[in-house]
């Protein structure tokens, strides 16, 4: 991923989108607190079902604050808690024209078993050692079959989750 | 070398939670409510009822921290599903074989093949 801007990052749950989820996050909260409320009245009333509720409904919204905090966490600390590690392309595998997130590097994080979970064929075509044509040419396909694999990589990357509140 | 075995006891639990809630939600869904309506029967409604309650606040913590686990997103209609489907009769079985194929197959590999992901190439 691309480094994180100097600037605080914070200001994002400025938004208009996020001052939304904000004050719903409170309304679900108060709801919860005045639904136990009511359960409590009832109960209080004779209703003996309703003191199962009466403590219920507080929990959830202890939970939805929980959840709500979570959230705001993983917003501003996307990678919280993922363990990630990099792998640094050769040159010949990253994009040209720069228009990659990130052209040194791909994240890779849960998708890691599916780019590579082995050693390539040759070892000395990486390191670069054979000079003859043959290894050149060697090079030239491990580099555009990694290049392959981390546009694979960053397509997956994404796949079934969703990003988010923005 | 095995899967996390934290991580394999939070998903046995999310599982056993899933699936006992689901039950005891079918049981006061299609047998308590009916009895209430037309027989005027509380007895179902009141100790299932309540027993689903319990169960329920159970399943959502023990549902997020697996959600967390295999991390998921936290607002995501994922989790949300997932967290919600306590409440839903039947969901719950569907849920937890969608969770299983889409997030938790894939951590428990991941967790198996930790702690180093090797790649191929590193310069």
């Amino acid at each position: 991923m691309t480094d994180a801007p100097a600037t605080p990052h914070w200001r994002i749950l400025l938004t208009p989108r996020w001052l939304g989820w904000h004050l719903f996050a409170a309304a679900a909260v108060a709801g919860m607190g005045w639904l136990g409320d009511w359960q409590f009245r009832r109960a209080m009333a004779g209703n003996t079902l309703s003191w199962a509720y009466t403590f219920e409904w507080p929990i959830f919204a202890i939970f939805g604050i929980v959840f709500w905090v979570k959230t705001i966490r993983d917003e501003l600390h996307p990678a919280d808690g993922a363990k990630t590690s990099e792998v640094v392309l050769p040159a010949a595998a990253r994009p040209a024209d720069g228009t990659g997130a990130d052209p040194d590097s791909v994240q890779v994080g849960q998708t890691a078993e599916l780019a590579w979970n082995g050693s390539p064929t040759d070892p000395a075509a990486i390191d670069g050692r054979g000079g003859s044509a043959a290894d050149g040419q060697e090079e030239r396909e491990l580099a555009e079959y990694n290049a392959y694999l981390a546009k694979l990589s960053r397509e997956v990357k994404g796949h079934g989750r969703w990003h988010g509140l923005r | 070398m095995g899967a996390d075995p934290r991580l394999a006891m939070v998903v046995r639990a999310y599982r056993v939670l899933a699936y006992v809630t689901g039950t005891v939600l079918i049981i006061l869904c299609f047998v308590g409510i009916p009895l209430q309506v037309f027989a005027g029967n509380l007895i179902i409604v009141r100790y299932v009822g309540t027993a689903h309650g319990i169960l329920y606040i159970c399943y959502v913590i023990v549902a997020f921290v697996m959600t967390r686990m295999v991390r998921m997103k936290v607002a995501s209609p994922g989790t949300v599903i997932v967290l919600l489907a306590g409440t839903v009769p039947v969901l719950t079985f569907i849920v937890e074989r969608w969770v299983t194929r889409t997030y938790i197959n894939r951590a428990l590999a991941a967790s198996a093949n930790s702690p180093a992901p090797s790649p191929a190439v590193r310069r």
